[in-house]
């Protein structure tokens, strides 16, 4: 069928307009060619980690659908609209694409089959979570997501990505928070067990502005991760929170970047990932501050468990810090779970192994906890505990 | 009823191939709280550890049971289960697990479905007033971030919630300022005068008399080098008060 032919991810797909024209031809173009000679600068396959990322090759999936769902009521003034709704609309008026930057991201840009806009005028508080849901069917799907807050504005989002088994997703998400905005966005990624995903996020806070970041990453086979927070003015808050917990072969790979170019800026990350089965993962927590950004504080702190022999974390906090001046903290721990803790909850009558669950569990806590919304956090209690349990 | 009491007869414990117990006999009697002293170094924590089934502590030979059944063949969780509680000299910090929840799931497996939850409540509300806990307690990761004199009220606290059929209190009079060490005197003595507690034997482990003037021991052991080298009533530790280790250590010396 020539239909199918086309729909491979190729260059084919690209000129054969079959993906929306609101990405013109070039552009897909441009980003593909950037996709395949921008090096993933992610972990390398050896002893533990299995999967070549530079050698992907992608040209198997075919396109496929992108189930986007969006809110139906929202408070005055917001808007939450489809991608092509919002090409529509606003034309080339907003920042499309602005903050891109990656191989994952680039391929994501060539692909961009749907997602979503938002955007909050100033001074708006947006009481209750917008949720955004995006659901891959049958092959691969590029989900774009582009947040714009407005100054003073306040919005909470909760994101959650699906799909149907197989599917590849590369999600692409950028914020935009203006001057003294707020924003929390939350992802939960539970996409089935043979399912590839790779997802992008990148804010840019203003001046004084606030954004958070909390990703649960719970399923697929191959999961790549990046999510980066670029402080160009002073008085940003930044705050990143990951969870990831691969089991039986799953892979994992995240990269979190605060860069600080401008100072009096304050960033904090908290990693906790655990690892059973054969679960493999990799954390790079980047933190640069830059020659100028005086009076920065960032910390960084992220904690490995592995729940068995032949699972493994490879956790790598990297701090360059070019400026005087500044406030920087890490600290990184990875290991099996402490005997002592072990043995304290079993002489008060656990079990060995609902002692093990609990401590596995209880692990997480401190970053569940960071997710603002109860039914999210239910959520990835949920899933984490069936990770425990497999 | 001979049976009853937790009781240790010639017990040898190693830790890493190190003979620390040599021989102990001891039993503690329902109801009864004995205290054993002795100085640092001497083996008081082992015996602790080696009842509850710590899996660096190697029983070498001898016995112990609690009402008759046989500690030594079972699982450190089933020795909770048959009623033996430890209430630890350094408590291991648990992060992400809520005092609350950790109180609930203990008592379940120690005494599944006895109580419902509104009871289990005012249980441990209870429990709490009579330590002078705070009720933002519940909802703190188990010892993570606590003070000595904190840990120690929780594990008071969950001794009291559990109500085992003998608790072993190792040091938990070491570093408590008088107010904690008060609030630990009068839980324990409530739960020695609540007749419908479970009639708990004390095994109170100490280097100094001190927890003593708070909680009156029936019977006082004293154990140097692995062996329990003297034994008798309060006024024994009196004499230690007085006189230290020392004088015991020369005169059992002397009879050796």
């Amino acid at each position: 069928m020539p239909e199918t032919l086309a729909a491979r991810l190729n260059e084919d797909v690209l000129v054969a307009s079959i993906l929306p024209y609101y990405v013109d031809r070039k552009e897909r173009l441009d980003a593909y060619a950037m996709y395949l000679r921008t090096p993933s600068g992610r972990e390398r396959p050896g002893r533990y980690w299995k999967i070549d990322l530079d050698k992907l090759d992608i040209s198997g999936h075919e396109l496929g659908t992108l189930e986007v769902k969006l809110p139906a009521s929202l408070p005055p003034g917001v808007v939450c609209i489809q991608l092509a709704e919002a090409f529509e609309r606003y034309g080339t008026t907003l920042p499309w694409f602005g903050l891109a930057h990656g191989k994952f991201a680039a391929l994501t840009h060539a692909f961009v089959n749907g997602g979503a806009l938002l955007y909050v005028p100033a001074g708006t508080i947006a009481e209750e979570p917008i949720q955004i849901s995006y659901r891959a069917q049958n092959g691969a799907v590029f989900p774009y997501t582009l947040v714009i807050a407005e100054e003073r504005s306040q919005v909470d989002i909760v994101e959650s990505i699906r799909g149907s088994d197989g599917c590849f997703v590369a999600a692409l998400c950028e914020v935009h928070a203006k001057e003294g905005a707020r924003v929390r966005y939350a992802s939960v990624q539970e996409l089935p067990s043979d399912a590839q995903t790779f997802s992008s996020r990148i804010a840019a806070p203003q001046k004084d502005a606030a954004i958070t970041w909390a990703t649960a990453d719970l399923g697929a086979h191959l999961c790549v991760s990046s999510i980066d927070v670029l402080c160009n003015a002073t008085g940003i808050e930044a705050e990143i929170d990951a969870l990831f917990f691969p089991h039986d072969d799953q892979h994992v790979d995240l990269t979190t970047t605060v860069d600080h170019r401008v100072g009096e800026s304050r960033s904090t990350t908290l990693v906790k990932s655990a690892a059973s089965g054969a679960g493999q993962a990799r954390y790079l927590g980047n933190i640069r501050i830059q020659p100028s950004a005086h009076g920065t504080e960032a910390n960084l702190k992220d904690d490995a468990l592995l729940l068995s022999k032949d699972a493994h974390i490879d956790s790598v906090p990297a701090l360059e810090i070019d400026a005087n001046d500044v406030k920087a903290f890490h600290g990184a721990t990875v290991g099996a779970i402490d005997e002592d803790q072990l043995f304290y909850m079993i002489s008060r009558g656990l079990e060995r192994c609902a002692a093990e669950k609990m401590i596995a569990l209880g692990f997480f806590e401190p970053v569940i906890e960071r997710f603002s919304s109860q039914g999210v956090r239910d959520r990835v209690r949920a899933a984490l505990e069936a990770k425990v349990t497999a | 009823m001979s049976h009853s009491g937790l009781r240790i007869t010639d017990l040898r414990v190693n830790v890493a191939e190190n003979e620390i117990l040599k021989g102990i006999n001891l039993a503690v009697e329902p109801g009864r709280v004995h205290a054993l002293m002795g100085p640092n170094g001497s083996g008081k924590s082992t015996l602790a550890f080696a009842l509850t089934g710590h899996p660096r502590y190697a029983v070498v030979s001898g016995s112990a049971t609690l009402d008759g059944q046989d500690l030594f063949a079972m699982s450190a969780d089933k020795r909770a289960k048959a009623g033996l509680f430890l209430s630890f000299q350094y408590p291991a910090a648990i992060p992400g697990i809520k005092v609350s929840n950790f109180l609930l799931a203990t008592r379940n497996a120690v005494k599944p479905g006895d109580l419902p939850p509104a009871k289990f409540r005012q249980l441990v509300m209870e429990k709490m007033d009579l330590l002078d806990m705070d009720i933002s307690f519940l909802g703190r990761y188990l010892n993570d971030g606590f003070s000595g004199g904190e840990k120690k009220r929780l594990e008071m606290l969950q001794l009291a919630v559990l109500g085992p059929k003998y608790a072993v209190m190792d040091e938990t009079d070491s570093g408590l300022d008088v107010d904690a060490l008060k609030a630990v005197g009068e839980s324990v003595n409530a739960m020695r005068a609540d007749p419908s507690s479970n009639h708990t034997g004390f095994l109170i482990i100490t280097h100094y008399p001190r927890i003593l003037q708070y909680i009156k021991a029936d019977r006082v052991h004293i154990m140097i080098d692995g062996r329990i080298v003297k034994e008798g009533g309060p006024e024994l530790a009196n004499e230690i008060e007085r006189s230290g280790y020392d004088t015991i250590r020369e005169e059992t010396a002397l009879h050796a």
